[in-house]
């Protein structure tokens, strides 16, 4: 086991969840505020990202959202590898906006 | 698993949201998650830590390294309750008897002068004869064979007027601070395996409350001591600046080697720690040492 660019892993959380009653949006910021607790960051809306040191860790935060289901809408969880991450291309209007830093196992503040 | 190290020497607060951590410093402002850390090193007074932040980091068995006015690592904070069966660990730890506690050290002590040997071996290009010392190491190490190639070892490592000192001079700047490192490092996995840290298997000081990391540590420490040769050869600098000390941070990922599998330092640790816990159990004759090199 070692640190490389196909053994990290970028799980991808995409969510369309009703709102339209009181009951469906307090599910879907429920769902929203645990999978927050479980280390995502927003993207965009419904689009939330979390790097994963290991496929193995990718595993358990997979399962992790199967636990945090909502009871309606869809939700989709895509893994891919940091190589294929890296390869993103980012837009803020026309402009094409720098990647951020990705995380490193050393970070210095 | 591999964990984040996080090393903090600008002015910074740290505080939790959601359950992670957030990080806010003049030029950046991150979340990370708590549970993909293991180590931080806090090197500066002006850094802000809230109480719940701390409180998750030692829920977490994230260790807590915090730096004095010179920046070397001065203490650090261990979870108390890492294990489930704790209890039940600590008494056969507690209740582990002299042959045994010799046989580790013994262990301990071969693998050390081993890895030494095959430091300098790779450092002058000639050979040694650290094999013929560590062959010759017996149960606790009684004829103190470490000494003897500890000697041999620090005389032919750096310039010959070098010295080995707690406080001394560069390059023992360098090396205090990567052994410190590693210190924490086994701490955490041998805390993680719900082993007590106080209680060494030859290490005894009553002023030291990690004895047995202290103990385990020891054929780990040629890592550091490469790494610091390394950077007396590529740095002019004496002084422990950020690129230094994230070099020797760095050894925590470095690859080592076991029988069958090769794995980063610090999940090598958590292994040597789990079999020394096997020791104490009565599961395992031998703690599982890495090759430090391949």
């Amino acid at each position: 086991m070692e640190l490389n660019g196909y053994r990290i892993m970028w799980l991808f959380v995409f969510f369309d969840l009703p709102t339209e009653t009181a009951k469906d949006r307090k599910n879907a910021s429920g769902f929203r505020k645990n999978i927050l607790k479980d280390g995502f960051t927003m993207m965009q809306y419904s689009v939330y990202i979390r790097h994963c040191a290991s496929s193995e860790s990718a595993d358990v935060h997979e399962k992790r959202i199967k636990r945090l289901l909502p009871p309606l809408g869809k939700v989709s969880v895509l893994r891919i590898t940091d190589k294929q991450f890296g390869n993103i291309m980012n837009f803020w209007g026309r402009a094409e906006v720098p990647k951020e830093p990705p995380p490193t196992q050393l970070e210095l503040f | 698993m591999i964990k984040k190290t996080l090393l903090f020497s600008n002015k910074c607060s740290l505080t939790t949201k959601h359950e992670q951590l957030v990080v806010k410093s003049q030029t950046r402002d991150t979340t990370i998650p708590i549970e993909d850390i293991g180590f931080i090193v806090i090197d500066n007074p002006e850094i802000y830590i809230s109480i719940t932040t701390l409180n998750l980091l030692i829920a977490n068995n994230v260790s807590v390294i915090i730096c004095n006015k010179t920046h070397l690592p001065n203490g650090m904070f261990l979870n108390l309750n890492s294990h489930h069966i704790q209890q039940e660990i600590f008494k056969h730890q507690v209740e582990a008897s002299l042959p045994l506690k010799k046989q580790l050290w013994q262990q301990t002590i071969i693998e050390k002068i081993k890895n030494q040997g095959i430091l300098l071996e790779k450092i002058t290009q000639s050979k040694n004869k650290f094999d013929f010392l560590a062959g010759k190491v017996l149960s606790g190490d009684t004829s103190n064979m470490e000494a003897v190639a500890a000697n041999f070892y620090w005389k032919s490592f750096f310039e010959i007027n070098f010295k080995r000192e707690r406080f001394g001079n560069y390059p023992n700047n360098f090396l205090n601070y990567g052994y410190a490192i590693l210190r924490a490092a086994t701490a955490r996995a041998l805390s993680g395996s719900g082993l007590l840290n106080t209680l060494g298997i030859h290490h005894k000081s009553k002023y030291n409350a990690f004895a047995l990391a202290d103990d385990i540590m020891e054929p780990f420490r040629p890592i550091i001591d490469e790494a610091v040769h390394t950077i007396t050869q590529h740095y002019d600098e004496e002084d422990l600046n950020t690129e230094i000390k994230s070099i020797l941070l760095q050894t925590l990922t470095r690859t080592v080697y076991f029988k069958d599998e090769k794995s980063p330092l610090m999940v090598a640790l958590q292994k040597t720690a789990s079999s020394l816990q096997q020791c104490y159990v009565g599961k395992r004759k031998k703690i599982k040492y890495p090759k430090l090199w391949n």
